[in-house]
């Protein structure tokens, strides 16, 4: 089993211009299993992004451990994808080209990555834009460009980073109904981070709340609801809406 | 006057129907003013001569084959120079772009000798290299790097931080970042800074000629100074602004629409 586990974690910053130390996460401890959906929700500020980069091995954290697969994590790797919000895909590459560039650094051969790169763009509903430039799609194409990106590497974890926020509400649902039925599909380990409450519901098995600054575990929370999961139907749900309302009340106290 | 502004409007709409043209239609008006001044006889011929008497002598030097042997001159020396710059330029850019300690030594020096122009080190290499195609060299591959090389820095600076963070978690070798991640990136910049770079170069090129060469658009304008041929010099003036414009217009301008235009990097 390829379990992600998370003891103690704490990170603190020297802020440059205040001069004093600030702590972002503090004493973290968390488990994802592999084929687990979990979101990770809190107020923002509450150092859910930075958790996530530690985890990504883009910073280090201060105290603490993170086991992926029982080794530690030193640095990024690509056993842990990631899907950014800013989308980062690379502009001067082409759609396949982004999908494409995990396996050829994997040293894949060419016509076997693009079978791959194809493949997930079928999954993403992309197929038709394999050529185009990434300036030329709308954000929500640009994102999806993203998660088959990372897919594409088959990583042992994916790491989503707000991956939803800068497009619009309804490409967004869209897109979050989209990432549900992979998820069914292809079942790959997903750590997911939100501010959004009603997203982070939606999406996971598990939801995992952090307070306000600094970044502690308040609770976390099984989503029972049924897959396939479908905003139509949802919205309505008693257990859903009292499930949103129930984490609500822990990221915004009255 | 209601007549120029008459031929103004002519141009003007005449412009807007041949758009291959449209960058040669404010230079008619100029033009004009240029005839007009010349065939007015407030000032002497031999100092001020008109448009055609200088169409006149392009047409005598090209058939004495001096022109064109003095223009391949020029533009060699600013190829050969030019490439040189970049090949050094691009390379040292990178380096002090992305390693902190590069820069830490790098920027200082960078910009000390950027402050000596080019113009400057014409004496001490006069007696290093003495007249010829050596001083010249240095000459553009000097003025040529340094806008190269600072707008390469920049470049790799702006580089967003999330492209090289999504690079290594897609399992990319630090070579690999650097060449399909930060080079691409700073790519705007550096056509900036070739821009700049060949602009700068051909400018001291051509104070080069003046001074130590024997042959070239420089060298032509000052040999005809010394012969009080204003005609010469005001056509090698037409000649360095035409060649500018279609370096820019053939080399630069297809090379971003081909890049950083289709990437979405710079506004269309």
């Amino acid at each position: 089993m390829k379990n992600l586990i998370i003891r103690g974690l704490s990170k603190t910053y020297l802020d440059p211009y205040a001069g004093a130390h600030v702590t972002a996460i503090a004493d973290v401890s968390l488990e994802v299993v592999q084929g687990e959906f979990v979101s990770i929700v809190g107020p923002s500020g509450c150092g859910k992004s930075t958790l996530l980069n530690m985890i990504a091995g883009f910073i280090p954290p201060s105290r603490g451990e993170i086991l992926l697969d029982g080794r530690s994590v030193k640095g990024p790797g690509p056993d842990r994808g990631v899907v950014f919000q800013s989308f980062a895909l690379f502009p001067w590459k082409t759609v396949l080209g982004n999908v494409t560039f995990g396996p050829k650094m994997r040293g894949v051969p060419r016509e076997e990555r693009e079978r791959i790169g194809r493949e997930y763009l079928g999954l993403v509903g992309l197929a038709g834009a394999a050529g185009r430039y990434p300036a030329e799609l709308s954000g929500g194409m640009q994102q999806r460009v993203g998660v088959a990106r990372a897919l594409a590497n088959s990583p042992d974890l994916l790491l989503m980073d707000e991956p939803f926020a800068s497009v619009d509400a309804q490409t967004r649902m869209t897109l979050q109904e989209e990432l549900t039925r992979i998820w069914q599909e292809r079942r790959p380990t997903i750590l997911f981070v939100t501010h959004d409450v009603e997203e982070a519901v939606f999406l996971a098995n598990r939801v995992i709340v952090l307070s306000s600054a600094p970044g502690r575990v308040l609770a976390e929370l099984p989503v029972p609801l049924p897959r396939p999961r479908v905003w139509a139907p949802l919205v309505e749900d008693r257990d859903f809406k009292a499930l949103v309302a129930r984490v609500l009340g822990m990221v915004r106290p009255a | 006057m209601a007549r120029a502004l008459r031929l103004l409007g002519l141009t003007l709409r005449w412009a807007a129907a041949h758009p291959g043209l449209s960058s040669f239609a404010p230079f008619v008006p100029i033009l004009a003013l240029w005839a007009l001044l010349a065939a007015s006889g407030l000032f002497p011929a031999v100092f001020f001569p008109g448009p055609m008497e200088v169409l006149r002598v392009f047409g005598t030097l090209m058939y004495k084959g001096v022109l064109p042997d003095y223009l391949e001159d020029s533009v060699i020396r600013l190829a050969v120079g030019a490439a040189a710059g970049m090949a050094l330029g691009i390379p040292l850019g990178v380096l002090v772009g992305v390693s902190r300690r590069a820069h830490r030594l790098g920027w200082p020096v960078l910009l000390f000798f950027q402050a000596i122009g080019d113009i400057a080190w014409l004496p001490i290499l006069l007696i290093w290299f003495g007249f010829g195609l050596g001083t010249m060299t240095f000459v553009i591959v000097y003025t040529v790097l340094f806008p190269v090389v600072l707008n390469t820095v920049l470049g790799v600076r702006s580089v967003p931080l999330e492209l090289t963070r999504a690079a290594q978690s897609l399992g990319a070798p630090r070579f690999h970042i650097l060449l399909e991640v930060i080079v691409p990136g700073a790519l705007p910049n550096i056509v900036t800074g070739l821009r700049n770079g060949l602009g700068y170069g051909w400018r001291a090129l051509i104070a080069a000629e003046m001074i130590v060469g024997t042959s070239g658009i420089g060298f032509l304008m000052f040999d005809a100074r010394r012969a009080g041929q204003v005609t010469e010099i005001l056509l090698g003036m037409i000649v360095l602004g035409l060649l500018w414009y279609f370096v820019d217009g053939w080399l630069l301008v297809p090379l971003e629409r081909a890049t950083v235009e289709r990437w979405g990097l710079v506004a269309r």
